[in-house]
């Protein structure tokens, strides 16, 4: 249970953190008894180097949107025991047309296959199996004749938000709001 | 690429609450338009590209511009805002925050070069001038235009701007004045928008329009944004064989919009939550408000819901539980908007002179009576021949208002009740979206004077007049009973002059000579120099003036002189005062620096 935990730990900072997680890529990478000196030559030219790497990570920044426009992490923050179905009903209804409005936005989300659910589609061979999920009865070679259970979504945009702020406001997701009299 | 090396034709909306870019490359076939993603904050130090850009300036306090929390990729330590984040500021900071740039421009009452906005704010706040935020608006445009396209700079494409219809000389060289400091191109043309709006549906249609309209048609534009309504009628003529497209006559400009309905609707809703017990912050009364525009869409859908909840999530962390919502109806709100905007009138009603507390903000001269159909009433009677009105066979909507279809056919409904001897008035569906369409109309226009194509002609959409004391020759300033001289005609065409015949007029020497200025969009028998006895029924906007530099060789303390005006190719007005015994001339200009009450 411990490791577990650490492993969540691990992941978000990870995540948040990119010093750290430039600190931890060569121990995943090469093991922690490998010889620091000496890297590999690389596989592949390096990519040019990136103008001015974006302060916070995007996941931060789409949080940030959801709170701001749609007030989803009050939402997920907020325990929903004490309240009726009603109450939750009526708050629900603005947080979720405020998160569509900014996932709409932001990634332009489009079904992946046309056709409705429980009609029948033909996969073709050599489907890319990120974009297909078989399921049931997999025998057989390609086509595979089958029955659209969930037609699946695709981002046709990526317009998350460019954060220029400073370091010290990077992992503000909502900042606190004070009201001068 | 054009002889001039533009690249792209570029239409610009400069709107009251929003303004767009649309373009489309010069180098295809068929114009093929597109909205520009303007990347502006949408938080402190969150960047976000959105189609519009919101006119507002949030001026910010030294406090809030640390750690670069208002810079954009293009511009580092600012210390204000423009576009998502300036409208939400204007919120719970109002003031520190300008809205409505645009109407200001056009209200000839305030100095509008001099820092009055945000209007009545402390004086610790920083202030700019209607001008100057109508140029944030545009320089921002400009600057995410050359993020984008880095290899054609805005200055070198070919540029129309969009203004209403309604504004008069003075707001239309203010305009442009905001625009050519923001780095628009010189040879920037200015559209009007409900023009633009034709465009957009000229542009959509192809050449299928042909078949929509026919000879002596009247097509109604209804344009209602989100802080003005602007009317217009144009007429489809012949000319060798050809349908052509002449505007007739443009309305006043009428400082009532979507966001008044929108306000309205939420201050009722306000009222039902404070039947309950619910006072709301400023923070939820502009949730509320844009929970009420979509309740509005909702209720006034074409089949739309019987009642609607409207709820406010709570302020604070805690969202659920302070949530609270109330349930209108769609007899109420119809009740409430359908009256109060759309009422069922006749064609002889008026709109009504007294204030209207609720929604007046002090300053800008809001529309007393909000009631649409009467101003349309009024506008149609203005502009008919032998004191009939005019009876329009199509309407096109413009604005986002008339996303809500009941809207529309209450506004249709109360028009054919006044024609009720003609044929409905058949409504042209609208374009594009109703919240673009401006903008590309404007870059349709820009590509059809580039690449050929439908243009409507309009000419001045005002007669102008300069007041004017006949007794001999006249001093310019003498308080006497002031008589109206016109010296621009009704439909005066792009390009144009004409010498203004009329007695001499002298101008003194080294002194200003001001000219108390006058414009009638209805006066459409005026010629030049037709002198009227009274100035009672013209509109009086910027005066204009002049000063002959002493150091010039004239020997008389004054010289007579003659008028000349002018419309540019760019649709530019100017009035020159030429000498009758010397070849020389001088230019008037808007003396928008020195207007006011006294």
């Amino acid at each position: 249970m411990h490791r577990l935990l650490l492993a969540f730990r691990a992941f978000f900072r990870i995540l948040f953190n990119r010093a750290l997680a430039e600190q931890i890529e060569p121990l995943l990478i090469a093991g922690p008894e490998a010889p620091p000196a000496e890297p590999k030559p690389a596989p592949k030219p390096k990519p040019p180097p990136k103008p001015a790497a974006p302060a916070r990570s995007e996941a931060l920044t789409l949080l940030a949107s959801l709170q701001r426009e749609a007030r989803f992490v009050d939402f997920l923050r907020e325990s929903l025991d004490d309240y009726a179905d009603a109450q939750v009903g009526a708050a629900a209804r603005d947080v979720h047309r405020g998160c569509a409005a900014v996932v709409e936005r932001f990634f332009a989300l489009r079904p992946l296959v046309d056709g409705e659910e429980g009609k029948e589609i033909e996969v073709p061979g050599g489907f890319d199996p990120g974009r297909f999920r078989l399921t049931g009865n997999v025998a057989g070679s390609p086509p595979f004749r089958g029955r659209i259970v969930h037609h699946g979504w695709e981002a046709t945009a990526c317009n998350v938000p460019e954060w220029t702020g400073g370091e010290a406001a990077a992992r503000v997701v909502a900042p606190a709001e004070v009201e001068l009299p | 690429m054009t002889k001039s090396g533009s690249q792209y034709v570029i239409g610009i909306d400069l709107g009251t609450t929003n303004c767009v870019l649309a373009y489309a490359p010069l180098t295809e076939e068929a114009p093929r338009i597109e909205l520009l993603p303007a990347p502006q904050l949408v938080a402190a130090g969150t960047v976000e590209a959105r189609t519009g850009l919101p006119s507002f300036t949030y001026l910010a306090s030294p406090h809030e511009t640390g750690g670069g929390a208002l810079d954009l990729p293009w511009a580092a330590g600012r210390d204000f805002a423009v576009g998502e984040y300036a409208r939400r500021q204007g919120a719970e900071v109002p003031d520190r925050t300008v809205g409505a740039a645009k109407s200001w421009l056009c209200y000839s009452k305030v100095d509008r070069h001099q820092p009055i906005l945000p209007w009545n704010a402390p004086a610790e706040v920083p202030k700019i001038s209607p001008v100057t935020a109508s140029t944030h608006y545009l320089a921002h445009l400009v600057a995410a235009w050359e993020a984008a396209f880095p290899d054609a700079p805005l200055a070198r494409q070919k540029v129309v701007l969009t203004v209403p219809a309604s504004f008069d000389a003075a707001a239309r060289e203010l305009t442009r004045e905001a625009a050519l400091a923001a780095g628009l191109p010189e040879g920037l043309v200015l559209i009007e928008e409900p023009q633009s709006a034709v465009y957009a549906w000229l542009a959509a249609m192809g050449d299928r329009w042909r078949r929509r309209l026919t000879v002596d048609n009247t097509l109604l534009v209804c344009d209602v944004g989100g802080g003005t309504t602007d009317l217009t009628l144009v007429r489809v003529g012949e000319e060798g064989g050809e349908l052509v497209l002449d505007r007739m006559a443009v309305g006043n400009h009428l400082l009532v919009g979507g966001d008044n309905m929108d306000l309205a609707l939420a201050h009722f809703v306000a009222g039902l939550f404070a039947e309950k017990g619910v006072t709301l912050d400023p923070w939820q009364s502009v949730a509320l408000w844009h929970s009420c525009r979509a309740a509005k869409e909702a209720l006034f859908a074409a089949h739309g819901p019987e009642t609607h909840t409207i709820s406010v999530l709570g302020r604070g962390s805690k969202l659920v539980g302070g949530t609270v919502s109330v349930e209108v109806d769609r007899a109420a709100v119809g009740e409430l908007l359908l009256e109060g905007f759309f009422p069922q009138c006749t064609l002889g009603e008026r709109p009504v002179r007294r204030r209207v507390s609720g929604f007046a903000e002090i300053g800008l001269p809001f529309e007393s009576d909000t009631a649409v159909t009467r101003h349309l009433a009024t506008f149609l009677s203005a502009h008919g021949e032998d004191g009939g009105a005019v009876y329009p066979s199509h309407v096109l909507f413009n604005g986002g208002v008339f996303k809500a279809a009941r809207l529309r056919e209450r506004l249709l409904a109360t028009l054919a009740g006044w024609f009720s001897g003609e044929e409905a008035p058949a409504v042209l569906d609208p374009a594009a979206d109703l919240d673009h369409a401006v903008a590309r109309g404007a870059a349709y226009y820009a590509w059809a004077k580039e690449a050929g194509g439908v243009r409507i002609r309009g000419g001045t959409a005002r007669a102008y007049y300069v007041g004017i004391e006949t007794s001999g020759l006249a001093i310019p300033g003498a308080p006497r009973p002031l008589r109206a001289l016109c010296v621009v005609p009704f439909g005066m065409e792009e390009g144009t002059e004409v010498e203004v015949p009329s007695q001499e007029i002298g101008l003194v020497v080294g002194e200003p000579a001001h000219f108390r200025f006058f414009s009638s969009p209805t006066r459409k028998q005026d010629r030049p120099g037709n002198l009227l006895p009274t100035c009672a029924e013209l509109e009086e906007t910027d005066s204009m003036e002049t000063t002959l530099p002493a150091d010039e060789d004239i020997e008389e303390p004054y010289v007579p002189v003659r008028f000349q005006s002018r419309i540019t190719e760019l649709g530019m007005f100017e009035l020159w005062c030429a000498g009758t015994q010397t070849d020389k001339r001088w230019k008037l200009e808007f003396s928008v620096r020195e207007e006011g009450e006294g």
